[in-house]
């Protein structure tokens, strides 16, 4: 190759990928569609981040759990399969309720049971089951789940 | 002064391979390839997006560099395309434009040409840009946060994260064959070990790396990872692991074996591989990351120069 071939192909190189470059973000960027379920969620913690096999625990081909074991409100009913964060906020002064109960319930139906915050519902939820099954990591078993 | 050469000689051994510096970069490029491919094939459009933005952004921040600093335009040799290329192969497929943007700069303009351009970098250019980017936005180089989306045919748990967090146990769904084909997550192209193999063997034999630092790499690598292995079974995992997980492979081919930041005695190449390959494994085995070789080739490169002294003696020299 001679230095002048070179160098018009490091022009074209740079030209022609970035465009390349950029139509792909783009495409990226438009075309994502939200998945109709998560297939691993992280949770970033301070006490160390959580990785959470959606997939695998859902599918027949994992542990081939129902949805309504963990979406559990209201039983057995399509909409329960939302994010759990959606119910399980602490209350505000500008969101007494949680919005998403309001799409069902009366808000003064349901002020005596306000569902616990997210994270104590995971606590509570994915300890018991994993005690409740023999397998997977138990509460107190912060290290399982919980890594630095 | 433009054209002016600049051209410094230091002590003997030299040491010629009969190619120019252009060939041997578009060499180093088609030997990467295939492993660049196949993280194209797992990761589609978004691993097209970050090879196809970084190596052209590379050239680019040269471009600008060559004009800024009104020296002749060095594009065409080819190193600013190879470093682009070799970062994309370290990130993740889900990595954000500015961070390729960010990445390339740092690999061109500050970790090349602040020291002085080509033959003059102290540390390798991408292995410094990966580190910064890592130490900075420490989320974008956690791989199973950064490919969560994916669902590939293989076991997605990132495989160097699995055995440091969760002991060997962890990786039993990790076969020697899986981790050789690529079926496993990381960098766009750091996975295929089949491929990173075959690029680096043609490298040797085609002269354009020295087989003693890779060689050398591989063994400090297998090594340390055998003896941690020895002592503790259940926490550590064994050498074949840490010689196809994470950065190993593409550290002893392409990343170590840097020219202008490694050594060129006989002695002293084994000294500097041997040593990046223990640190990698230490840093693994009990230092605060999951992967050791971006650090470890950094220090490497620290010692470099300290390293050259050792030489043979000059024949005839009195004092
Ligand atoms: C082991 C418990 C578990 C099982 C079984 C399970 N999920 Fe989930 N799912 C979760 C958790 C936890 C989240 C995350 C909620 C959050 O982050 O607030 C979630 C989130 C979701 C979301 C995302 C909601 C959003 O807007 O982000 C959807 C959709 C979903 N699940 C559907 C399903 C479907 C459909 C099934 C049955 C095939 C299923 N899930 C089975 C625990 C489970
Ligand atoms: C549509 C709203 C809604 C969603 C979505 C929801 N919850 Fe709840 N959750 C509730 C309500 C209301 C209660 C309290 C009343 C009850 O026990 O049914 C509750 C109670 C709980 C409790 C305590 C149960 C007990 O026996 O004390 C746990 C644990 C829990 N939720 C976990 C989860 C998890 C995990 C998810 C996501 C997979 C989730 N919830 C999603 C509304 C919701
Ligand atoms: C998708 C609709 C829907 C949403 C959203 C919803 N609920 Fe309900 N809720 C129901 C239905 C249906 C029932 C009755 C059947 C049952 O118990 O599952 C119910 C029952 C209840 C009950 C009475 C339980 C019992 O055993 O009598 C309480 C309390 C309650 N919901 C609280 C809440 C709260 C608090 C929220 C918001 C965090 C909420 N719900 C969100 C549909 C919903
Ligand atoms: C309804 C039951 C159920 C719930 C709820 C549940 N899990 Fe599990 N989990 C399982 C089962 C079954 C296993 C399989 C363990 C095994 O086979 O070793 C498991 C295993 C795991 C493991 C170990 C995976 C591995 O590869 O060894 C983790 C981590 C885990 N679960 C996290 C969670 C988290 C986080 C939640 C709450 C968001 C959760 N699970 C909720 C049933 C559940
Ligand atoms: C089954 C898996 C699991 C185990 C075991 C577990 N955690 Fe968690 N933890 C989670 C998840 C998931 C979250 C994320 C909650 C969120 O972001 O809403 C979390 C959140 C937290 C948080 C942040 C709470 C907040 O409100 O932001 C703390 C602190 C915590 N965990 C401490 C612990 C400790 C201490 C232990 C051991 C006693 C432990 N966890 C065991 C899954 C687990």
């Amino acid at each position: 190759m001679t230095s002048k071939k070179q160098l018009q192909l490091a022009y074209g190189l740079a030209i022609g990928l970035f465009i390349v470059g950029v139509v792909c973000y783009a495409y990226t960027a438009f075309s994502a569609k939200p998945l109709d379920q998560p297939i691993r969620l992280m949770y970033k913690v301070a006490a160390g981040n959580v990785l959470f096999d959606h997939q695998t625990h859902a599918d027949e081909s994992g542990y081939g759990l129902s949805c309504a074991d963990c979406h559990h409100h209201p039983e057995e009913d399509e909409e329960a399969n939302q994010a759990c964060g959606n119910c399980h906020v602490i209350p505000s002064e500008a969101e007494p309720v949680p919005k998403t109960c309001l799409d069902c319930h009366e808000a003064d139906e349901i002020e005596d049971a306000i569902p616990m915050k997210r994270s104590d519902a995971f606590h509570k939820q994915c300890g018991n089951c994993h005690a409740e099954i023999e397998a997977g990591p138990l509460e107190k078993e912060c290290n399982s789940c919980h890594v630095r | 002064m433009d054209k002016a050469k600049k051209f410094i000689v230091s002590h003997a051994p030299f040491w010629h391979n009969g190619n120019s510096v252009n060939e041997r970069y578009y060499h180093i490029m088609i030997a990467a390839l295939p492993a660049v491919l196949l993280g194209i094939k797992q990761y589609g459009i978004p691993a097209v997006g970050v090879v196809a933005l970084s190596v052209s952004s590379a050239i680019l921040w040269e471009l600008a560099m060559n004009y800024l600093t009104h020296r002749p335009i060095t594009i065409a040799d080819g190193n600013a395309a190879l470093i682009g290329l070799l970062f994309a192969m370290a990130v993740p497929a889900t990595m954000p434009w500015w961070a390729v943007l960010t990445g390339t700069f740092i690999c061109v303009v500050i970790g090349k040409h602040i020291f002085g351009g080509i033959g003059s970098n102290a540390f390798n250019p991408v292995v410094l840009a990966v580190a910064m980017v890592m130490v900075s936005w420490k989320d974008l180089f956690d791989f199973d946060g950064a490919l969560l989306n994916y669902d590939l045919d293989m076991v997605m748990a990132y495989p160097l994260a699995a055995v440091k967090h969760f002991g060997v146990g962890a990786i039993e769904s990790f076969s020697t064959a899986d981790l050789l084909l690529g079926r496993q997550s990381g960098g766009i192209g750091a996975t295929f070990g089949l491929g990173l193999i075959l690029g680096g063997i043609y490298l040797i034999i085609r002269g354009f790396i020295r087989w003693e630092i890779s060689v050398s790499f591989l063994l400090g690598v297998f090594l340390t990872a055998w003896i941690f292995n020895l002592a503790a079974p259940d926490r550590f995992a064994g050498p074949t692991f840490h010689l196809l997980t994470g950065y190993t492979l593409i550290g002893a081919f392409f990343l170590a074996t840097e020219d202008s930041s490694s050594p060129v005695n006989f002695i002293p190449m084994l000294i500097y591989g041997a040593a990046g390959g223990v640190l990698t494994v230490l840093i693994r085995n009990i230092g605060a990351h999951v992967d050791g070789v971006v650090y470890a080739i950094l220090t490497i490169n620290l010692v470099n120069p300290l390293l050259d002294k050792i030489r043979p003696k000059a024949v005839g020299k009195v004092v």
